[in-house]
């Protein structure tokens, strides 16, 4: 059971890390996404344990551990509210910059550079 | 009961805030109200725990301990909380007097002081984590803040570098509680010593690399000098005077306490890449003109000293840490607020911040190298020694560089900023100034800081 948590965990976290580093926002959010969802997986395989639903009362059963449970699901709520805010920030970036491209952003990125270094030579 | 009124404060007034519209001058003086309330708060408490030892301690929910979630506060919580709710308060008070632009910034601002305040505050792992994403996701929104297209962009990477970050701190702390059962830091931290090196190597290794990214160390720096160019000054004062404070006190709280064999063990590298970002920071600052961008890459190396002081380690390391971090997180906000402005003795404030960057007396940077020197001395390097010295140089140049770049060139002449915002800015400079002229409170904060985390025994 944990080799095959540990094996979906990678796969989850290289498909993340290979998304990221690609120039499209809105695959970086995917990659995040995915990342965050690989270190929900972790959270609950750091606990793994066989057991009843821990819920009082126990009736003579031991319970799984439900820390890991409690952890896993503030992850979860944490990685939905940033997953909410980069999309509204890539949706701010395609309102004011007409593209999603993190290379064409940086090109207008030094344009605007040169531009402020012209003027500075002026003064 | 003490430790929860910073916290309660600023929680509830940052919900009952963002309600209301923040761009209105009353809303956002309500905001630094409550900001003042907490601080004194946490000021009241700062003096408790450090004059009388006694670390206060509340397990939430009226749980035993061991099982409830503890917030307790400790010399080097507190003194970290206590500093950043001081430059928040003193940004904060920038803003405000000067006008909020969007209706969410007073509450964002106050949710980050909870978040700071909750993280430095805690007892437990997990709970570390909860505390330090509030605070980070308030800091993304507040990197957008200023509305112009370039920040969107920058704000973007910002938060998808600091994400992975904290999504390997979260793995971290699976880890952790995996090998050792437990989230209590006091216990996780007892445990540990028998955990097998090469499984908790991984887990320092997780842990260093986000604190690294949070902190803007060296390898991980590349977002920092797009989010703080032409970000607000207030902003720009919150991300490098208050949110770094998160990468410096978990370097020391997981290094120092939790992870103190690793630690031990990685101390060579920590101090390589520490003097790697000394040196790239301070050369990078010199080779800029910018202010704004001098001061991100200052950042860079400022971050550099702390990593080499924590790599020395021991009682002298941590309390050089501890006061490096705490001198250059006023510098920072003094830096970044008194940047922009104009008038009647703001280059004198300026001039203190760039003193007390390059460590001249009689600001409070002077002890800050000082500090960090005992420590270089400790730790019997002349390598060391030699590099302190040569970045406080270095500083020394590109501060007064911009400081004459901005204040000694003929310019048009504008007029004089709001009496306010000089008002904060030299706040803030006398603050450096009398921590320079009476440090012995500073460097008591750093030995009971240090004391706390065990390395003083």
């Amino acid at each position: 059971m944990t080799l095959l948590f540990a094996l979906a965990v990678a796969v989850l976290f290289g498909s993340g890390a290979y998304l990221l580093l690609k120039p499209d926002l809105f695959r970086i959010v995917v990659g995040i996404v995915l990342v965050a969802n690989a270190a929900n997986l972790t959270l609950i395989a750091s606990g793994l344990s066989r057991g009843r639903s821990p819920i009082l009362p126990f009736g003579g059963e031991t319970p799984s551990d439900p820390l890991v449970q409690a952890m896993t699901v503030t992850a979860i709520v944490i990685g939905m509210a940033v997953t909410a805010l980069l999309l509204a920030l890539a949706y701010r970036v395609y309102t004011t910059h007409d593209t999603v491209d993190l290379d064409e952003l940086s090109h207008a990125e030094a344009l605007r550079e040169k531009d402020l270094e012209r003027e500075e030579i002026e003064v | 009961m003490l430790i929860v009124a910073p916290l309660a404060i600023t929680w509830v007034a940052a919900v009952a805030l963002a309600l209301l519209d923040g761009r209105r001058r009353w809303v956002g003086w309500l905001a630094v109200a409550a900001l003042v309330a907490a601080t004194a708060a946490l000021g009241v408490l700062t003096v408790a725990v450090v004059d009388g030892e006694d670390v206060e301690q509340v397990v939430a929910g009226g749980w035993p301990a061991g099982v409830g979630i503890v917030l307790r506060a400790d010399a080097l919580g507190v003194v970290f909380a206590l500093l950043s709710l001081v430059v928040v308060l003193a940004a904060l008070t920038h803003e405000v007097a000067s006008g909020v632009r969007t209706r969410g910034f007073p509450a964002l601002v106050l949710f980050l002081s909870t978040g700071l305040t909750g993280l430095f505050l805690t007892g437990d792992v997990f709970n570390f984590y909860v505390f330090f994403e509030l605070a980070m996701i308030s800091g993304y929104v507040l990197s957008a803040y200023g509305g112009e297209a370039r920040h969107y962009g920058a704000a973007f990477v910002f938060a998808v570098v600091n994400l992975l970050g904290s999504f390997v701190f979260l793995i971290a702390v699976a880890a952790l509680y995996h090998v050792t059962g437990t989230l209590e830091m006091a216990v996780v931290g007892e445990r540990m010593t028998a955990v097998d090196p090469e499984t908790s190597i991984l887990i320092a290794v997780g842990v260093f690399l986000a604190f690294g990214v949070k902190l803007g160390l060296f390898p991980f720096h590349f977002w920092l000098p797009a989010v703080y160019v032409g970000a607000s000054p207030a902003v720009a004062a919150i991300l490098s005077g208050a949110l770094a404070n998160i990468g410096a006190y978990g370097l020391l709280r997981f290094g120092g306490e939790l992870l103190t064999q690793e630690l031990a063990l990685g101390a060579t590298v920590v101090i390589v890449i520490g003097s790697a970002s000394v040196v790239y920071g301070a050369l990078q600052a010199l080779s800029r003109r910018d202010a704004g961008e001098v001061l991100a890459y200052s950042a860079i190396g400022q971050a550099g000293y702390v990593l080499i002081a924590l790599g020395v380690g021991g009682p002298v390391g941590y309390a050089a840490a501890v006061v490096y971090a705490i001198v250059n997180s006023l510098n920072k906000a003094l830096l970044f607020l008194a940047a922009p402005l104009r008038g009647w003795l703001i280059g004198a404030a300026f001039a203190v911040g760039a003193f007390s960057v390059a460590g001249v007396p009689p600001t409070a940077g002077f002890f800050g190298k000082l500090e960090l020197f005992r420590a270089g001395i400790d730790a019997e390097s002349a390598a060391l020694v030699a590099l302190l010295f040569l970045g406080g140089a270095l500083s020394f140049v590109y501060m007064f560089q911009i400081y004459q770049y901005r204040y000694w060139r003929n310019e048009r002449r504008t007029d004089p900023s709001p009496a306010v915002l000089r008002g904060v800015a030299l706040a803030l400079a006398a603050l450096v100034v009398a921590m320079g002229v009476w440090p012995e409170p500073l460097l008591l904060a750093g030995r009971e800081a240090a004391q706390s985390l065990g390395g003083g025994q």
